[in-house]
Parts: C-alpha cells; structure tokens; sequence
C-alpha cells in the first residue's frame, strides 16, 4: 500500500479505487443500482468497436506485442473531481472514469487519449514516475492526436481561437495533465513542456498524420492495415 | 504473380491517392488545417502521386517520382530525435494478472 505522500506524488489520490477496495463488489446490484458501471462498460465496448482512433490503436498495440483485453487492461472507477481517466503503469491499466464521462464521444476521445499513453509504454522504455520530460512527452502526444485539441471540442470549452490555436491547446492540456498528478510548480511544468515540445508534437505514430476527425482516422487505418504493401514498395 | 518478369506493386492502391487529393483539398481539411498549422494545406503533390501511381500501373514508368514522393513523406514523419528509447519486445508484465486477492499490508 503506497503511503499517502506517494499517493500524492504520483496523483494516485485523483483515482481512490485503485489502491483500496471498491465500494460496491465487482458485478453486484449496488454497483450496478449506485455506480455509472454499466453505462461505462457499454460506452467502451461501443469506443473500441467503431472508433477509428481507438481501432488502430488496439491493432498498433497488438502488432507490438501489446493484445489489449477489455477485462483486463480497463477499468470503469469513481474519480475525483473532474478527471476523465488516466494510465496507471504500474498495473499497465487505463483507468475510466464512470461518473466524470457520460456521452460518448467523450469515452471515444477517452480512450483514445488513454490508449495513446499505452500505446508509448508498449513501445518505449518511459519513464513515467521519475521522468518529467516523458511524461510530458507522451501528454503532449496524447492532446495532440486524441481529437482533445479538435477546434469543436475548444469550442464546446470555451476557448476560442483559430490560428495555430490547435498547438496553444496542446500545449495547455498537457501542462494540466502534467500539473494534476505531479507535485511540481506551474513554470517548472511549462519549461517542461517547451523543452520537449517541437519533438513530441512532431510524432505522430502510430497514426502518421495529426488526425483532426474520423476521416483523418479512417485513412490511418487504412495506411496502418497497408503498411507492408507501403514499406515493400517504396 | 507467379510466372513472368516481377512487378513492383503500386506502394497504396492509386484510388487511395485520389482520395486522399480529395480529402486534403475538403474545407474541413482546410479548415483544421489552419487552426493547426496557421497555413493551407499543400495537396497538389496527392495529384501528381496520382497520375504517377496511374503511369506505374499501365506504362511500368513513373515509378521512381512516386517512390521519391513517398519517401518524403516518411521522412517528414520521421525528421525528429525521439525522447524514449523503443523496446526490443512488450513490457514484461502487460500480460500479468492484476493482484486482486493481495493481502492488506497493515
């Protein structure tokens, strides 16, 4: 059981079922009467059945060695605040957050935002805990190719702007990410995130495009699914 | 193919060229485009991938333009120094059960 400071530390404190029991038992009827559980388990099957974004994930994924299986590797929890979800390494699992999502285009976007720190932990050796530039990185990535930064969703929030306004709300969504489950100061994140931005907002794997909606997607798949064909012949 | 002198394949199916043409001129494209980079989008090298795509197929020539296209774009994907090292195989424990019936440490 990590200690409360650590809890902090690592922003574990945001996501309180993963290191106690769980108020209602998996499967009974209180979970199923006082928790969004179903709701969320059915959102997240439809996500990983017919979004783009979240399909070639899963196959990227799964080509790396990396199978992912709902049961397994998600998990639908009650979260503070107004957190959406968050990858937990040291389970390697993307913890979804029942009562903060309840449309689902957010759980699309969720999971695909999730599914993309996954992803990089398939792929890399990152270092989540001790490593703030990766963090970062992989934050920066997640807000940028996600659909999170897509000018509909600014939009909806608010925050309105045109030019080059997509690489402002990267920018800003990953110093948040970064600043909810790390204890370190405002200015100290930003130069974090400068220091490694042009590099992380420059890979776009495994998606090769920045896609700004499902069309974007679709065709991401399509090169994905065609990628020995392309490599073979270029 | 099996019998016969051995022909490279078109590296996407030439409808994918076209598409992709379409796409990229699309206002929505443009669009986010802009909110994105603050420029338009280039399109006209999808075309030219096009006809080349469309010249490799029937005359066997062009090859060389689209490939040289191609790895362009690979190479734009490709022009930054990642920050991570990549693994040689997944993460050890990405299959692992999840500890649910761990005793409680007092």
């Amino acid at each position: 059981q990590p200690s409360p400071k650590q809890e902090e530390d690592y922003g574990y404190d945001l996501f309180p079922e993963r290191n106690a029991p769980k108020k209602y038992k998996k499967g009974s009827i209180g979970e199923s009467l006082f928790t969004f559980s179903h709701k969320c388990q059915v959102m997240l099957q439809f996500a990983m059945e017919t979004s783009p974004y979240a399909k070639l994930l899963l196959s990227a994924m799964k080509s790396s060695g990396c199978k992912v299986f709902k049961d397994r590797h998600f998990s639908c929890e009650d979260c503070d605040g107004t957190v959406s979800g968050g990858f937990d390494a040291a389970s390697s699992q993307i913890v979804l957050c029942q009562n903060n999502i309840h449309q689902q285009a957010h759980m699309n976007r969720v999971v695909t935002h999730e599914l993309i720190h996954a992803f990089d932990h398939c792929r890399a050796h990152v270092d989540w805990f001790s490593n703030l530039r990766h963090l970062a990185c992989s934050e920066i990535r997640a807000a940028n190719l996600s659909g999170d930064c897509a000018f509909q969703n600014e939009a909806a929030r608010f925050n309105f702007g045109l030019e080059k306004h997509h690489q402002e709300c990267v920018r800003g969504r990953a110093l948040r990410s970064i600043l909810a489950v790390r204890n370190i100061g405002r200015e100290e994140a930003a130069k974090i995130v400068d220091e490694v931005f042009d590099t992380c907002f420059n890979d776009h794997a495994p998606f090769g495009r920045i896609p700004h909606g499902k069309k974007d997607a679709k065709f991401a798949c399509r090169d994905y699914e065609n990628r020995d064909r392309y490599y073979a012949n270029i | 193919a099996s019998n016969g002198p051995v022909w490279r394949n078109t590296p996407r199916v030439c409808e994918d060229y076209w598409s992709e043409f379409r796409h990229c001129k699309s206002f929505w494209n443009r669009f986010h485009h802009y909110y994105a980079f603050g420029a338009a989008p280039s399109c006209q090298q999808w075309k030219e991938d096009y006809n080349n795509c469309v010249e490799w197929e029937k005359n066997r020539s062009a090859t060389e333009a689209l490939q040289t296209s191609e790895r362009k774009r690979v190479a734009e994907q490709t022009k930054f120094t990642p920050l991570w090292k990549l693994r040689q195989g997944p993460p050890k424990d990405w299959h692992l059960p999840l500890n649910h019936g761990k005793p409680e440490d007092s």
